[in-house]
């Protein structure tokens, strides 16, 4: 894999460590000349201290058609524009961005970046999964949060506890993927049961979720 | 539905404090936006529109303070290209305006406004232009 690593201090350094040991192709930008030479004599990789928001800098490191770029600079504009550049000139397939400000994160992605990585954000995230840890275990996005995945444990109060999947009219829009009953793992059709202990794996849409969430999280006595 | 009527430069440089004190002189209803107060300085007195200290990269500042949905002209100066181009893309992808001007320094960025509407002002391509017209008139 050909990946290009821009910027960054301990980010960078970890990455190229990384990724190093499984000969990949790297291509080492760092602007800073002090840390360019230290990361340089560090990893005995070659690393070109210019301005990767300029197009000939990239031009110069050969990122044409690399699999992946990560900007890791402090400066969220710098990000974006070394992404953008890499990925409208140079065709680059895939281009990470980290981001300072969490009110980014969704605008970068609305412009063209395929992935932005910001630390508050992601805190801010798992504080609210964690928030919802009693009813759902687990939850997970793919494709940039296109497809939800939870995990979800099944109480002897629960609806559709001892009930056949077929006589279950679930929301639209879901999948049960599969259940989990120690220790093996069911591949669910119309006629499997679920029981209480067991852990349900759902895939859904982001805008589905909530619904299917209540709607398993649903006790016996309550109502439709 | 609110008019679209307003033009807002951002960056109260030499050339956004220009365009912003021109536009204004012919009637426009003008917002300029700077992060620092001191630019104003450089508007003319009789400047008639609205002076803004803000972050024009932040989108609630261009949401609530800059008005953008209302404005149908943006011309972008600030000093730096990067921000230049970021606000631009802002303003074309995100909030539609119509009319975008963006000022560059480094040619090679004009590949990243391809495909678009946004137009772009080269003081390079501008200073070398003048330079060849003016050894053409002394030849």
């Amino acid at each position: 894999m050909k990946m290009v690593i821009v910027n960054g201090r301990h980010e960078s350094d970890f990455i190229i460590k990384k990724f190093k040991k499984d000969k990949h192709h790297l291509i080492v930008i760092n602007k800073d000349k002090d840390f360019a030479e230290y990361t340089s004599n560090n990893n005995q990789i070659p690393v070109l201290c210019e301005d990767a928001s300029k197009a000939y800098t990239l031009s110069d490191a050969g990122v044409e058609d690399a699999d992946v770029l990560i900007a890791l600079s402090g400066d969220d504009i710098e990000n974006y524009v070394t992404c953008i550049t890499a990925k409208k000139i140079f065709n680059v397939k895939r281009v990470v961005s980290l981001v300072q400000n969490p009110k980014r994160v969704d605008l970068f992605k609305q412009l063209g970046i395929d992935s932005v990585i910001c630390s508050t954000y992601l805190l801010g995230e798992s504080i609210k999964n964690e928030s919802i840890i009693e009813t759902f275990t687990k939850k997970l996005s793919l494709e940039n949060d296109k497809i939800m995945v939870a995990e979800a444990l099944i109480g002897d109060d629960y609806n559709i506890a001892n009930k056949q999947i077929k006589d279950i009219t679930f929301p639209p829009a879901v999948n049960i993927s599969c259940i989990y009953r120690e220790p093996e793992v069911i591949i669910p059709n119309g006629s499997s049961t679920i029981k209480p202990g067991d852990k349900l794996i759902i895939v859904s849409s982001p805008e589905n979720q909530e619904t299917i969430i209540n709607f398993i999280n649903k006790k016996v006595d309550e109502n439709e | 539905m609110k008019n679209k009527n307003k033009i807002l430069v951002v960056g109260s440089g030499r050339l956004g404090a220009s365009i912003a004190a021109d536009l204004s002189a012919k009637g426009k209803d003008v917002i300029i936006i700077d992060k620092n107060g001191e630019s104003f300085r450089k508007l003319d007195d009789e400047f008639g529109g609205y002076d803004l200290i803000g972050d024009a990269t932040d989108l609630t500042v261009l949401e609530n303070e800059a008005l953008i949905k209302e404005v149908n002209e943006v011309i972008v100066t600030t000093d730096s290209d990067n921000v230049n181009l970021f606000i631009s893309h802002i303003c074309f992808f995100v909030y539609d305006v119509p009319e975008v001007y963006v000022r560059l320094n480094d040619v090679d960025k004009g590949k990243l406004i391809e495909n678009t509407t946004i137009r772009a002002i080269y003081p390079f391509n501008l200073s070398f232009e003048d330079y060849l017209e003016t050894r053409k008139e002394r030849d």
